[in-house]
């Protein structure tokens, strides 16, 4: 008795202190969750609804292909293994029927073959068990948010800072800052996802398009060189470390 | 494939030499054997029939007497056919009285006689071929002090000796021949099914696990073998599968706890008395790196299967290496370690672009966490006798020369690097990455500091495998 209590206090505490990091998060979304696991399922639904998003949970791949073709949903979570239907399966019947909300994979093999096939079945992003839920909201915020427009521009604008895509060249307050081409993928990978939280795991795979977790720290490094490059001199900090989690860009709040 | 060289070289070749020489022999023995009992046979015959002569002979000379003798033999000589039969009669006095052969010793029973002896005979054609050939000739003493000799020609045994020779001759060639014949098809045929059952194993080898090898449903030896073959491929398989979903299981039901215990740490994080915190991001740092050995655990097995390499294409090593020495020079600069690169163009890679990028921040990555302040760090890429060679050198503390091979087993690690933390899998999956491309991994002595080679397939043979690879 106890007990419970004090999980339902900590469970509100968690949840006020929770809710004021969500407003950061933009928009509520709505989520489809396909999972078996009621473990992990709890632990990803509860997480996200403290953050605000709302979730539709199935815990067996029929039901969930059957939610999924009804459509509505921001973005959907599937995990690969299910009883029944597994997740490629349902991935690659809700592509074929011209589903194209995004779709996150959640595996427990971390195969070596197992990205590959989820991302040729249709999927946009894959995630390996176990995961923190800060990566697996920061991707979920990165799929929801990807319409193609931040893609078309030549020039991405963030307070004074400006990237030019095709000239390669960044300026801050008109003055031309010189970045050698990684730290220039890693801005233009911070810019290209505004205000949102960008994971270790995400630099990792979009500007290196490493796919592994290296033993020595590439991303701080990096960061680090870029702050001294983009930051340091102009005062305003707009490279912001979220704890936790990873990095994001943007106007401080 | 079957080359006229391979087939010189081949089993069936050496197979057929044999044969060839085993018949040879035995034709020969064969024919000896009737040589010698025709020979035989023919000399008893003539043996034979020369002593029933001087017995008819000497039969006559008892009943009719010497005169009668006289005549008979006489007239013996007149009807003379081939082949001819000599005759001799003496007195007592040694004088010829009648017959074709010189006056001689008496003797008595069967001698064989040159023709020498003939010869001397004013009677005798020396260009009769009759005479070209020694006599069986049988001597009688006669009651009156006389002598009777009575011999006929081995023309006979002769001739057929060299006619029997003649066959055997040809014989030993015609066996030669067709075992050289019979054998040459069977062998290039026997070839052929060697060689498909070589091609399938090189494939499987190469990772094709359900590759079978073809039977031509004969129901022979070759096929039998392609059945047992093929159960044993079945069985190889089951187990491979059973092994890997084995892993799986291990994967599936270790990391899903662990995987609870870090989401339950994670919720318990920001909920806990002041320092709490402390303990459990030490905890989550704990089971992260749990999980981590597992997943590198998990990916050098399955690198190992060659489940891999059906997702392979030409991939640059040089672009890799400079994205990821890029990546890395940082960090190798902020310890106080210089990274450098020597790149030369090489031929493209057949491989999996993930997993040589990893395999190159790896070999990077070893010396900027083992190595102290102030080494210099080299990667260089080459083009050798046509293929690619990467080398990744340091002039750190190196490897003891006995230590070096073990560095590539799982969990290894070197007494000076065990304060240092990682999972001791490094070393694994480059060798795991490396053998999966078919390119060779070599520590060496730097001096000082340890240098790492690895060489990758000529171009060619990559190309050749790729067929394989895509089926």
């Amino acid at each position: 008795m106890r007990h419970a209590l004090l999980r339902y206090l900590t469970k509100t505490f968690a949840a006020c202190t929770l809710t004021r990091s969500a407003a950061t998060m933009g928009p509520p979304m709505k989520i489809l969750l396909i999972e078996d696991d009621p473990h992990t399922a709890a632990y990803v639904a509860n997480g996200l609804r403290e953050h605000g998003h709302v979730v539709d949970h199935s815990a067996s791949g029929r039901d969930g292909l059957f939610l999924a073709s009804a459509g509505g949903y921001d973005v959907m979570v599937i995990d690969r293994m299910l009883p029944g239907l597994d997740g490629l399966a349902i991935v690659k019947t809700i592509r074929a029927a011209g589903t194209r909300a995004p779709v996150l994979l959640l595996t427990t093999l971390g195969g070596v073959n197992d990205r590959v096939e989820g991302l040729e079945a249709g999927a946009d992003d894959y995630l390996t068990k176990p995961f923190a839920f800060a990566e697996l909201l920061a991707r979920l915020n990165a799929l929801a948010r990807r319409p193609p427009i931040v893609d078309e521009a030549t020039v991405l604008r963030v307070a004074d800072l400006e990237l030019d895509r095709l000239k390669r060249t960044v300026t801050r307050r008109g003055k031309r800052i010189e970045l050698q081409p990684q730290e220039f993928r890693l801005l233009e990978y911070l810019m290209r996802n505004t205000g949102q939280v960008v994971t270790r795991t995400m630099l990792l795979e979009h500007v290196w398009e490493f796919h592994f977790d290296p033993h020595t720290s590439i991303v701080e490094t990096h960061i680090s060189r870029l702050r001294a490059k983009v930051d340091r001199e102009f005062g305003e900090e707009l490279i912001h470390t979220v704890r936790g989690s990873g990095y994001s860009l943007g106007v401080a709040q | 494939m079957a080359s006229p060289n391979s087939f010189l070289r081949s089993t069936s070749f050496r197979l057929l030499a044999w044969y060839a020489v085993v018949f040879g022999a035995s034709v020969a023995i064969l024919f000896l054997i009737v040589y010698w009992i025709t020979i035989t046979a023919l000399d008893d015959q003539l043996s034979d029939s020369v002593e029933r002569e001087a017995e008819v002979l000497v039969e006559l000379y008892r009943s009719r007497g010497f005169k009668s003798l006289v005549r008979a033999i006489e007239l013996r000589m007149v009807e003379l056919r081939p082949p001819r039969r000599y005759y001799l009669l003496q007195d007592a006095a040694g004088k010829r009285i009648a017959g074709n052969v010189p006056p001689m010793k008496p003797l008595e029973g069967e001698r064989i006689l040159p023709v020498s002896s003939l010869l001397a005979d004013r009677s005798a054609k020396p260009d009769d071929p009759d005479d070209a050939f020694p006599i069986v000739a049988h001597g009688r003493q006669l009651e009156n002090g006389g002598f009777l000799l009575v011999g006929e020609s081995r023309y006979r045994a002769v001739t057929a000796r060299e006619a029997i020779f003649r066959a055997l001759a040809w014989g030993i060639a015609i066996t030669v021949l067709l075992a050289a014949a019979g054998g040459a098809a069977l062998g290039i045929g026997f070839l052929r099914r060697i060689e498909e059952i070589n091609r399938t194993t090189r494939s499987i080898m190469d990772g094709d696990l359900g590759k079978r090898v073809p039977a031509s449903g004969v129901g022979d030896e070759m096929d039998q073998l392609a059945v047992n073959l093929n159960a044993m491929l079945d069985r190889i398989q089951v187990l491979m599968e059973s092994l890997k979903r084995v892993s799986d299981d291990i994967a599936h039901d270790l990391r899903t706890p662990l995987s609870r215990l870090r989401h339950n740490l994670e919720a318990a994080r920001g909920r806990t008395p002041a320092g709490g915190d402390v303990v459990i991001e030490q905890s989550i740092a704990e089971v992260d790196a749990i999980l981590e050995t597992f997943s590198a655990l998990l990916r050098i097995s399955q690198i190992e299967a060659g489940a891999r390499r059906a997702a392979f294409s030409d991939v640059s090593l040089g672009e890799i290496v400079s994205t990821v020495s890029e990546a890395y020079a940082p960090v190798a600069e902020d310890r106080g370690q210089r990274l450098k690169t020597a790149l030369a163009s090489v031929p493209p890679v057949h491989g999996d672009r993930e997993l040589l990028t990893q395999m190159v921040a790896n070999l990077i990555e070893n010396p900027i966490r083992h190595c102290p302040a102030g080494v210099d760090i080299t990667v260089g890429l080459a083009q050798e006798d046509g293929a690619p060679v990467l080398r990744v050198a340091d002039t750190g503390p190196g490897i003891p020369a006995a230590e070096r091979e073990k560095v590539f087993r799982r969990f290894y690690r070197l007494e000076a690097s065990r304060t240092t933390p990682g999972s001791g899998l490094g070393l694994a999956l480059v060798k795991a990455v490396a053998d999966l491309h078919g390119a060779s991994v070599e520590l060496s002595d730097n001096q000082p500091g340890l240098r790492v080679t690895i060489r990758f397939p000529a171009p060619v043979a990559a190309h050749r495998r790729a067929p394989h690879a895509q089926r």
